[in-house]
């Protein structure tokens, strides 16, 4: 039993990974990955909201109409969303501030309504609750991934704090220049393939005959 | 006792309920959590003030270093002292603009300038803080609701701050800002500085706004010139007053 409650926590890391192998979550993928510290603090504000909606619509599953079944995650998930907004806006200011809008686009995130739809509506409350905690580590390891590549090539630095010397640059009299291109979020999408591909060159049972 | 959960009334019922408890809780955490962010949007503001006047907030305090916040009136004539009303003021800073209300910030070095306009995504704020000429820029504070970050979001990094600072936003007796330009700067012009590489709306926005809030307070910048002009022995406030005697 103890080692199939964790296999709901590490399926999603990899071999179940909600962005690379299930294709969920791809557009805040490209909308918050410019930067290493959004990435993270939005991968975490995820990986919160997915462990309770799974939670509560685990323990509330026998109950819910299946008819408007929709309509309560959507309460759920959005009530808990409002929730983490309100205690990070009170508790941690700057971390609010970074994350501004994206908090709020957490509610859209396919991930969060396809692990409860998938998910919790079957299982008991314990495995629904790791299963969110391994789904949204599993989208946050993709972010930092993603997004230590963009801040990297794009900006030259990481978590802010510069990387490559100034002196290394063509203004400065260097041959080095940043790539603009991976401030822009089709770059995103580009490293998203690669890592999928990566992904399936290591797991051949993933590969499509 | 078996529920039929698909019966209308269970439906209707379950939804009432559902929303009701819902809202209640949402009512709480606010009302629990609303004076906590209150005092941190206060404080968030203050240490703005303090770094446009380009201070490190961990060393200066707001109150060390503003000797007066006032409202003024379009005329630019002081309505109003009292620094609860000036915050009131600049917690809704685009109504107070359009009611004909400008808060503003005096300190021994400068005054320091509330701003408001409009990015790509959504509204950018900042502060301006101008020397005792009421023309040359000594910082400027620059934020964003929902900017791109390594984007538009770049206008809030001290590199692009740094920028400002030692500009002059005069041009004879019209105030033409700070235009932020595409493409890099000519570093003779003075009212010019470097826009953000892939953020040009949110960089127009950001040369818009700084004109536009800055002409709302022509009337006091340019009476506070004038005086200078007119008495140019009269720099400080110090000097002024060994005058008076």
């Amino acid at each position: 039993m103890a080692s199939k409650s964790l296999k709901n926590l590490t399926a999603p890391l990899s071999g179940n990974n909600p962005v690379i192998v299930q294709i969920l979550g791809i557009c805040s993928a490209l909308a918050v990955t410019v930067q290493l510290k959004p990435a993270i603090v939005m991968g975490l504000s995820v990986m919160v909201v997915t462990a309770f909606s799974n939670l509560v619509m685990s323990l509330l599953r026998n109950g819910v109409p299946s008819r408007i079944r929709i309509i309560v995650q959507l309460v759920v998930i959005a009530a808990l969303v409002i929730l983490v907004d309100q205690v990070l806006k009170a508790f941690v200011y700057d971390v609010s501030k970074q994350l501004s809008v994206y908090v709020g686009l957490i509610i859209t995130n396919c991930i969060v309504m396809g692990r409860v739809e998938a998910f919790a509506l079957q299982n008991k409350p314990w495995d629904s609750f790791l299963d969110g905690i391994g789904n949204g580590l599993g989208y946050a390891a993709i972010l930092v991934i993603i997004a230590f590549f963009r801040e990297l090539l794009g900006s030259g630095s990481l978590f802010g704090v510069r990387l490559i010397p100034e002196s290394w640059y063509i203004a400065e009299g260097g041959v080095y220049s940043n790539c603009g291109l991976m401030l822009f979020p089709p770059m995103a999408l580009i490293i998203v393939g690669c890592i999928i591909w990566a992904h399936r060159s290591f797991n051949k049972d993933l590969q499509e005959k | 006792m078996k529920v039929n959960t698909n019966s209308n009334t269970y439906i209707i019922i379950y939804s009432v309920v559902m929303v009701v408890i819902v809202a209640v809780l949402l009512a709480l955490a606010s009302l629990g959590l609303k004076s906590r962010q209150d005092e941190n949007i206060l404080n968030e503001k203050q240490t703005q003030i303090v770094k446009a006047l380009g201070e490190n907030p961990d060393e200066v305090a707001y109150n060390d270093i503003i000797t007066n916040a006032v409202l003024l009136d379009a005329s630019g004539a002081v309505v109003s002292e009292d620094t609860k009303q000036v915050f009131a003021a600049l917690n809704d800073l685009k109504g107070s603009f359009a009611a004909g209300q400008y808060p503003l910030f005096v300190a021994t070095s400068g005054v320091v300038v509330p701003m408001y306009g409009a990015g790509l995504w959504g509204p950018i704020w900042g502060y301006i803080a101008l020397d005792t000429d009421m023309n040359t820029v000594k910082g400027i504070v620059l934020d964003h609701s929902g900017e791109t970050p390594g984007l538009g979001a770049e206008i809030t990094t001290m590199k692009h701050q740094r920028l400002y600072v030692g500009k002059t936003v005069y041009e004879g007796d019209e105030i033409v800002g700070i235009t932020l330009k595409k493409g890099g700067a000519d570093k003779s012009n003075p009212h010019e500085v470097d826009a953000i590489t892939g953020g040009t709306k949110t960089s127009d926005g950001v040369s818009a706004m700084i004109k536009e809030c800055l002409n709302y307070y022509k009337p006091y910048l340019s009476a506070v010139r004038e005086a200078d002009a007119a008495d140019p022995a009269v720099e400080g406030q110090g000097e002024s007053n060994t005058l008076n005697d």
